[in-house]
């Protein structure tokens, strides 16, 4: 039996406590720059320290346990930089860390198996990694610029399209869950049981950083963004 | 995992009070998630909308504030209200809720209120066929033939709507619903043969 039990986070609540908790928090403070070695600090005092906007911590820090934010929590939410900075870290752990992980695994399975339907999963992963880079440097190369020559006040035409933006997320997500039923209930895999076993708990770990990632996206950055777009056309 | 969770959301200003409650129904071996607030205007972010929901409420919270608690009411029709009693309240309050929990009350008298109110927790069937019909593997085929739901509505001579509902059970009993993903299915369960 499975205990849950979430706190809301808030800001004085101790951040160790929270990550003794939920150890998914410690992928969220590696996102904005924070060391884990936190002492018996408040979320508010990290934040300080860490030169972290509080409003932004703890809405992104109770998407970690569960709590989407209502509207009063997104209206607070002002250092639209600091949303973009966690976007931008976390593409680097999912290019650097978890994909290569990823990769590796599915090579030791392959040196071990003579089934083609190994071949098969690595073919659709590669793909499916392209697709990942792909959007993450269209993210990071001109999404994010231009979010952030709009913040800085300037209206100049840039190639982004808010429409083709969201259409691309949910691809990603379908394609990571078709990876892990694959391996649960369709290839035949029956050595490196070990190996298989890493390799579905970093697609499991992947899926919830990546879901996170994407709703901070579209429910998050994309409205803010579209106020600052509707403001600055009305003047 | 075979049942989905009651989630229980406690709105209640005393952290003695919550950690007390959340002991009790933590250790009755029953699928609750639990969390806390102390204020009742946070309860939209609080709500799990794939579960069943409880709010159980000190009362006293809702001095002056019995028009929020209305609109809140309404507004998520499926929550059960339940009120946790720990001094006088009049009847005309306590009748807003769908259930009290006193004080005093034994853990398990507790927990079966609860439970009552929370419904059933839902059962996912784990035995549902996973074998694909015929009518499904056709269709699985010219999918990944390249065809669109239009072309094999047309080349199959049914309704588009019958496609879709096709494919929304090969997803359902297969898990996979990606074209390359299918793709890789069908050759596993050798529906289609690799050239070469």
């Amino acid at each position: 039996m499975q205990h849950i039990r979430k706190t809301y986070i808030s800001p004085a609540t101790e951040v160790a406590e929270l990550i003794n908790e939920n150890y998914h928090l410690l992928l969220f403070l590696e996102h904005l720059n924070i060391d884990f070695l936190v002492y018996d600090k408040t979320v508010q005092q990290v934040c300080e320290e860490n030169n972290i906007d509080l409003n932004v911590f703890i809405v992104l820090g109770n998407l970690y346990n569960g709590f989407f934010p209502n509207k009063e929590e997104l209206d607070s939410l002002k250092d639209i930089e600091l949303i973009i900075l966690f976007l931008r870290n976390s593409h680097l752990y999912y290019r650097n860390e978890v994909y290569p992980k990823i990769l590796k695994y599915i090579s030791i399975l392959r040196a071990h198996n003579t089934s083609k339907d190994i071949a098969l999963v690595e073919r659709f992963f590669k793909d499916y990694f392209n697709e990942v880079v792909e959007h993450m440097g269209y993210e990071d190369e001109i999404v994010f610029p231009y979010f952030s020559q709009l913040l800085r006040g300037d209206t100049q035409n840039s190639n982004f399209s808010v429409k083709g933006y969201r259409e691309h997320h949910s691809d990603i997500e379908v394609k990571l869950s078709d990876l892990k039923n694959l391996l649960l209930k369709h290839i035949v895999i029956k050595n490196e049981r070990t190996t298989r076993r890493k390799f579905l708990h970093t697609l499991f770990e992947l899926e919830f950083d990546l879901g996170i990632h994407s709703s901070i996206e579209e429910k998050i950055l994309l409205p803010l963004i579209e106020n600052i777009e509707k403001e600055q056309v009305h003047g | 995992m075979d049942k989905q969770r009651t989630h229980i959301i406690l709105i209640e200003p005393s952290y003695i009070v919550f950690e007390g409650l959340s002991q009790i129904l933590l250790k009755s071996n029953n699928h609750f998630s639990i969390c806390h607030h102390t204020d009742l205007k946070h309860i939209d972010s609080l709500i799990k909308k794939e579960n069943n929901n409880v709010v159980i409420l000190n009362p006293s919270m809702l001095q002056n504030r019995n028009n929020d608690y209305i609109k809140l009411k309404n507004n998520h029709p499926s929550i059960s209200w339940v009120a946790l009693v720990y001094s006088y309240f009049d009847q005309e309050i306590l009748r807003k809720f769908d259930s009290q929990i006193n004080i005093t009350e034994p853990p398990k008298d507790i927990i079966s209120k609860i439970l009552k109110i929370a419904g059933p927790q839902k059962t996912i069937t784990t035995n549902r066929p996973v074998a694909l019909t015929e009518r499904e593997t056709d269709i699985l085929l010219h999918l990944i033939d390249g065809l669109s739901n239009k072309e094999i509505a047309n080349t199959l001579s049914i309704s588009i709507h019958t496609v879709i509902s096709h494919r929304k059970n090969i997803t359902e009993k297969t898990g996979i619903k990606s074209l390359p993903g299918l793709t890789i299915y069908a050759i596993t369960k050798k529906i289609i043969q690799l050239d070469a």
